[in-house]
């Protein structure tokens, strides 16, 4: 790279400068125009997390291993009498789900240790609110985010397959 | 007269506060106060289980999350014993890369802003956009990746990631060449930093002072080529060394940097094209490094880091110590400012190129 040549003359510094703005005016501008055009996300984003509620069985994985302890979950045990069992089986139901997002860090830890995937990320981000305790969504709020979640882009054909496919191959 | 610098001051990048005594324009003496921004990350981190602190430690410097999250796992990988995937350390090494170029552009930018010049933040903030683009698309964030894991990275890379990830730094590298000819040679900008702030090689080692700003100085020492870790033992890293020592020298070095970083990021993701195999380890349900201490260093975009890991076998450590580069690199600033002009003090301020947050920790 030249070295301490643009000192010799004084001015051509800034002409140089100058020439990079003029090259740029020239060129279509980069603005995003995002209101009217909704940005193009990745499938991985990390926007929001939408819950699959049936999938939940309230094992509280999720709320244990959350760094800033912002998922809140209730539940309560039910008798279900199956025909034909010997015995009647005990089912969690879930009565609340929530995840406070004014605590939330986005990691993603949550959803990396559910062990039955109830949890998924999904790439909306327009939920800011005026008031911070709307930040809280119960079970319904995190459930209407499923039909935002995109499915997950294929992996790197040298690296190994994702742990659904292999899980599905498995099945077959 | 004494006159207090912030800590609210928009060219501290957070919040830090400088005590100074001022004769007339003149600085006598600067005292850096920090603290307003502690978290208590290290204290944190002793309740926290190993993956919960790779969310915290990718926050104390906000710039370099990827470099964060690194250093810790290096640590518990190498008190753990585990060996990296040859597919992971290579990944690891070009995003790191990717990190450092995207920490560049942030003070590449803002430092002119501070000393006036308003335009190159944009086109900065242009060729940073791109990388992030690229890092979200693989690991989901654009500023706290947690793609890191003990083991290796989270998840395998989208197919055809590192194709439009060769394309992005080639697209920077040439979007780079408009950000050095804005500014570099610019009258005016040369006028507030050429010999302004000298720091010398003495007082930056002196201090602890590390990364672009003790290498401007000519302390010829970068942990990439001196103490490999990752995949630098295999690639050969250039140092960008200046030995001016001034305003102007840190700024120099930082650009170059960015040239040096794309084109080992360039060179990992070729490799990484070439491997086969896992991205990472089967790690035991509950993580619990055995009992000892090791301590990892690694080259972050702003300096050496160093994490102390003292474990005694539980599933959270015992202590876990940060070094960090801006803490070393602020000290160095009582001895920078005493006999320069107030005018001059924004200029110096910014060219130290510290997060608060990797201060105050």
């Amino acid at each position: 790279m030249p070295e301490d040549s643009a000192k010799s003359t004084p001015g051509k510094g800034l002409l140089q400068g100058l020439g990079v703005t003029l090259k740029t005016m020239l060129k279509p501008a980069h603005t995003e125009q995002y209101p009217d055009v909704q940005p193009k996300l990745p499938p991985r984003t990390r926007g929001v997390i939408a819950l699959q509620e049936e999938n939940c069985t309230s094992c509280m994985l999720c709320a244990r291993e959350c760094p800033d302890w912002c998922i809140y979950i209730d539940s309560h045990k039910e008798t279900v009498e199956v025909p034909g069992a010997a015995r009647p089986r005990q089912k969690n139901v879930l009565d609340r789900f929530a995840i406070d997002f004014s605590l939330c860090m986005y990691c993603g830890i949550c959803i990396e240790v559910c062990p039955f995937d109830a949890l998924y990320w999904s790439p909306e981000f327009e939920y800011a609110e005026h008031d911070i305790r709307n930040l809280l969504h119960e079970k319904d709020h995190l459930g209407q985010w499923m039909a935002t979640v995109p499915p997950p882009p294929a992996h790197d054909p040298n690296g190994e397959p994702a742990k659904e496919q292999t899980a599905a191959e498995k099945k077959r | 007269m004494v006159l207090n610098i912030g800590p609210q001051h928009p060219s501290t990048h957070g919040v830090l506060r400088l005590k100074l005594t001022v004769d007339g324009e003149r600085v006598t003496a600067c005292e850096p106060i920090i603290g307003y921004m502690h978290r208590g990350a290290e204290k944190l981190f002793e309740v926290r289980d190993y993956r919960q602190i790779l969310v915290l430690a990718n926050r104390h410097d906000w710039l370099s999350a990827f470099a964060n999250e690194l250093g810790v796992a290096l640590a518990v990988e190498r008190l753990m014993g585990i060996e990296v995937p040859e597919r992971a350390t290579w990944l690891r090494t070009g995003m790191a890369e990717l990190n450092r170029v995207l920490n560049h552009l942030m003070f590449l930018g803002s430092y002119p802003l501070e000393i006036g010049a308003i335009t190159p933040v944009f086109y900065a903030f242009r060729e940073r956009e791109k990388l992030q683009a690229v890092m979200e698309e693989a690991a989901g964030g654009r500023m706290h990746f947690m793609f890191n894991r003990v083991g290796g990275i989270k998840e395998e890379v989208p197919a055809g990631w590192t194709r439009r990830a060769l394309e992005t730094i080639a697209e920077v590298r040439a979007g780079m060449k408009d950000i050095a000819q804005l500014i570099r040679h610019n009258d005016i900008f040369l006028a507030r930093t050429k010999g302004i702030g000298v720091l010398t090689a003495e007082a930056a080692a002196g201090y602890g002072a590390s990364g672009p700003v003790a290498r401007a100085s000519g302390l010829d020492f970068d942990l990439r080529r001196d103490e490999p870790y990752l995949a630098y033992g295999e690639l050969d890293v250039p140092v960008v060394t200046r030995t001016a020592g001034d305003c102007h020298a840190r700024f120099e070095c930082l650009l170059e940097q960015v040239y040096v970083s794309l084109d080992l990021a360039e060179q990992c993701l070729s490799k990484v094209d070439t491997l086969t195999g896992p991205v990472n380890t089967r790690l035991p349900k509950v993580v619990k490094a055995p009992e000892g201490h090791t301590y990892a260093w690694t080259e972050s975009p702003l300096g050496v880091n160093g994490y102390y890991l003292v474990s005694r076998g539980e599933k959270t450590p015992w202590r876990l110590k940060l070094r960090t580069a801006s803490y070393a690199n602020v000290q160095a600033l009582s001895t920078l400012l005493p006999g320069c002009l107030i005018a001059d003090l924004v200029a110096i301020l910014g060219s130290m190129f510290f997060v608060v947050g990797d201060i105050d920790k």
